[in-house]
């Protein structure tokens, strides 16, 4: 697993199907790339006098070490886990096998929405410059993401406006703590921004701080364990009030993935969703259709954390109930220590749903290519 | 991390005895990677006994000796914050997921019906060899 | 779909959609019927008042509904039987007819609502204690139906010392059987601070039944967004906050400290601890080294301590798949219907998923709550 082969720069000319598209891996910047792409002048009014150090809260194991990575993803040169795009290019495309990757860099959120903003654009110019346009993406297998700041929904469809038609932009990307829920219409602009151009709008969860956790009504958990496993909930109420605050009948072409917040209760939740919608439609006028319809034609989730019973048949049964080739595309999540191997994911879904979840939702997702000049020495996952 | 090295290459036939190091080689607390199998096989001194275990880990397949050996944590309710860790170094963590085995059994706490493959090691005329 | 999914069917009505499997309880000669969650009230203001001492009697306390979140067209269901100016749920002889009499239930589970969770907690535990009272001598003790009534002691968590005073008052009572608890809570259930409820519970061998509190309290907004702009939202997500204080408890331990405690979740829900156990058990693996005190698979201290109460949203729509489901996760051992009468969603054992199997059927409707709570009704001779 270390980055010592020798490849090929220059591509060769035939062409090799897409089978895995990624779209989840999280680029990080190398020290001292990132300050310089912030605008002034939040850059020397705020980030330049701002110093924190670790703000971790809610750790994995061993987080002092491995602050929650791949331990064998941290760079030689002392850097972070992914913070070198040929290592992550060796991890991600060679040795595991994904063909595309999408990249999601975090932006966090601010309780200054400007604040958020200018890092969100400046998030963007370094993904572009080091990985996307230059020689970072040597061979065309990285795809970024237009980080939006959704608390600052007008700075927002700015930022989608500026990168709209970037060659290598394939989403939007936003977090999903700020509250309150997106059926708000205040996010309207961001939703009118991406539809007008037609992106899909990627949620990953970024955490926050103080109250900008996602904090539980009822008490905050414990422990990392507690806390990540019903950080889905936030995912769940998201995916209410889109629904129920009618916001796919507002904008009918929006799409939504939902990244890393686990799938499995999507098919409880369209259940009760629909019971509910059956006995109290009437005060939801401006819904028309049943919940569970809206999820199929609008929603998707990343396979990453992919959370199996003791007894997998059931996972298997609950994909098949859920219908998982119209909801799922697959996500690695690398470098993180949460990383779904795609040759390991692939054993877990029924073959006849293995190409939608594996490439096609992402292709058409993100209008991937179907093809790519081959690499030699790429692992092929099937 | 420790002795890590190059991944494992030219590889060996399985199923027979290999020397793989010279006592003093591998430091108590240190291992060393060597080419047996298809991802290599970590040969661990722990305190002056040494273990054997396969560079792949049953959960996602992990390079598993690129993790981190620890200990067991236990609840110990003299000890400021209720717990302790007892038995340090005698379990390796998996570097993708942390799940920990341990060196001497091949079992884990995490999911007790699994084990990793682990292969006899003794030290003979100054040798550390490794039957797998 | 099954029927009951609308407020016109809620209760008695049928619908033509019923499946063959579905019966009637009230012509169901099977299987003896326990209703686990019937809701209690006070008459009325100047009723409830009485039923105060001073200083309390004086004291400013609000209403059984919440502020923002009652239900549009009201909270309780129109099929209630009242009589003029008494609140719905407030009568025993009207709900033990409608209950026994005309629904075919053998046995309820009487649950007193409050009046929100109050800041002041002595006000709150005169409050709890006048209703505990109210039960007592109104249903338990007095009246037509009062041997076939059982009673939940209300508790207040935020006062340990009052709430076991409390439990030392009517633990002895023989039809009290369980205790009482908010879903809304400053700490998690997990927290230490509960324990000594947790222990006074195993010592009495009362299971303690976790209920949404209505009325205004000093509570959070109900999602971890915030507050929802519409009813089915909110109702979508509320019951589900049960999720945080099941993974808490399970991280802290409390099911391994307190192996007699037996929790019930009585809003519901039950269709959503799938997933999140299969998530608990996934992620929890490498986590077990940071919580000792739970050694176990999180899923393993589901079993004997978990219950839900059913609510008329719950369970597939597909009758085909209704009983594989509840099989998923020993559901099928852990769910016992309850109407929530009067409340709007309130329904009868024809709001279970259809194409249950008689075995679940009969744990469902009987089996279950009569080995939680000790109740012994013998199956009528067919
Ligand atoms: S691959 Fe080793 S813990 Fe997952």
């Amino acid at each position: 697993m270390t980055v010592t082969q020798i490849h090929e720069r220059v591509p060769a000319p035939a062409l090799v199907p897409v089978r895995v598209v990624d779209n989840d891996v999280h680029p990080v910047p190398k020290n001292g790339q990132f300050l310089d792409h912030i605008p002034e002048p939040y850059r020397s009014r705020y980030f330049m006098r701002q110093r924190f150090g670790e703000t971790i809260t809610y750790d994995a194991p061993d987080y002092d070490e491995a602050k929650a990575m791949r331990m064998d993803a941290f760079p030689a040169d002392g850097g972070f886990p992914g913070s070198d795009p040929e290592m992550a290019f060796q991890h991600v495309i060679m040795e595991a096998g994904c063909d595309i990757a999408i990249l999601e860099p975090g932006s966090p959120e601010d309780i200054r929405p400007e604040i958020a903003t200018a890092r969100a654009i400046a998030t963007n110019n370094w993904l572009d410059a080091q990985w996307l346009s230059g020689q970072g993406n040597w061979h065309g297998r990285w795809r970024g993401s237009i980080c939006v700041a959704i608390e600052d929904p007008e700075g927002s469809a700015r930022e989608i406006e500026r990168w709209a038609g970037h060659p290598y932009m394939g989403q939007i990307l936003l977090h999903a703590e700020p509250r309150p829920s997106w059926g708000h219409p205040k996010y309207d602009p961001v939703w009118a921004a991406a539809t007008r151009h037609d992106i899909t709008v990627a949620c990953h969860l970024g955490r926050g701080a103080f109250d900008n956790h996602p904090r539980p009504p009822v008490g905050w958990p414990s422990y990392n364990h507690d806390f990540m496993v019903t950080y889905s909930l936030l995912a769940a109420n998201q995916v209410m009030s889109l629904i129920f605050d009618g916001v796919f009948e507002r904008f009918p072409t929006l799409r939504i993935v939902l990244v890393e917040h686990a799938f499995n209760w999507i098919l409880p939740l369209m259940w009760r969703m629909d019971a509910i919608y059956a006995a109290r439609g009437g005060d939801v006028p401006h819904v028309k259709r049943k919940p569970s319809e809206y999820v199929y034609d609008h929603i998707f989730f990343s396979t990453q954390p992919l959370d199996y019973p003791e007894d997998k048949l059931e996972l298997t049964r609950s994909l098949e109930l859920m219908r998982a080739d119209k909801l799922l595309l697959f996500s690695s999540d690398y470098p993180h220590w949460t990383y779904d191997d795609p040759t390991w994911v692939l054993k877990h879904i029924p073959e006849d749903m293995r190409d939608a979840i594996m490439f096609k939702n992402g292709i058409e997702l993100y209008k991937l290519p179907e093809s790519v000049p081959p690499i030699e020495g790429q692992r092929r996952v099937f | 991390m420790t002795v890590e090295s190059q991944p494992p290459r030219p590889r060996l036939a399985a199923g027979r005895e290999h020397v793989v190091a010279k006592v003093g080689e591998i430091e108590p607390g240190d291992h060393k990677l060597v080419p047996i199998g298809r991802h290599g096989v970590g040969v661990y001194n722990v305190d002056g006994t040494y273990y054997a275990i396969a560079n792949y880990c049953p959960h996602e397949g992990g390079p598993l000796c690129s993790g981190r050996l620890g200990g067991r944590s236990v609840t110990d309710e003299r000890a400021p914050g209720g717990a302790s860790l007892v038995e340090d170094g005698q379990y390796i963590y998996c570097p993708w997921h942390q799940w920990g085995f341990e060196l001497a059994s091949g079992t884990t706490a995490v999911k007790p019906e699994w084990t990793i493959r682990t292969y006899p090691v003794r030290v003979e005329n100054d040798e550390v060899i490794v039957t797998a | 779909m099954p029927v009951s999914r609308s407020r016109e069917a809620a209760g008695r009505a049928h619908s033509e959609e019923e499946t063959d499997q579905v019966s009637d309880p009230a012509e169901d000669v099977s299987t003896p019927v326990i209703d686990s969650s019937v809701h209690v009230f006070f008459r009325s203001n100047a009723d409830f008042r009485d039923h105060l001492r001073e200083p309390f009697r004086s004291r400013g306390i609000p209403d059984y509904e919440m502020q923002y979140y009652g239900a549009p067209d009201g909270e309780y269901s129109p099929l209630a039987g009242t009589r003029d100016g008494e609140h719905p749920g407030s009568d025993p002889d009207l709900v033990g007819e409608e209950l026994f009499e005309e629904r075919g239930v053998d046995i309820a589970v009487l649950h007193p609502m409050t009046r929100g969770n109050l800041p002041d907690r002595h006000l709150n535990s005169a409050v709890y204690a006048a209703h505990n009272q109210m039960l007592a001598e109104r249903w338990l003790d007095s009246g037509t139906y009062a041997e076939r009534y059982r009673g939940t002691v209300r508790v207040n968590v935020e006062d340990v010392d009052g709430a076991l005073k409390e439990i030392e008052r009517w633990h002895d009572h023989p039809r009290m059987v369980q205790l009482g608890v908010p879903l809304q809570t400053r700490d998690l259930y997990g927290h230490p601070r509960y324990e000594p409820i947790w222990k006074a519970a195993c010592e009495t061998g009362m299971p303690v039944a976790v209920h949404v509190e209505v009325g205004s309290g000093v509570d959070m907004a109900p999602t971890p967004s915030g507050h929802a702009r519409t009813y089915p939202q909110y109702f979508g997500f509320m019951a589900l906050n049960y999720l945080y204080h099941l993974m808490n408890m399970i991280a802290e331990g409390v099911f391994e400290k307190y192996d007699g405690l037996k929790v019930v979740w009585a809003d519901g829900g039950a269709d959503l601890v799938t997933p999140f156990i299969w998530r608990m058990d996934t992620f929890g693996r490498p986590h077990l080294e940071q919580t000792p005190w739970a050694p176990r698979i999180p899923s393993d201290y589901l079993p004997g301590h978990v219950s839900f109460v059913h609510n008329s949203i719950d369970g597939p729509p597909d009758p085909g798949i209704a009983a594989e489901w509840l099989a998923m996760t020993g559901k099928e051992d852990m769910v016992m219907y309850g109407s929530s009468y009067p409340h709007w969603h309130m329904g009868g054992a024809d709001t279970l998923p259809g194409g249950l199997t008689a075995r679940q059927r009969e744990k469902v409707l009987w089996r279950n709550a009569a080995q939680l709570y000790g109740i012994d009704v013998a199956a009528p001779v067919a």
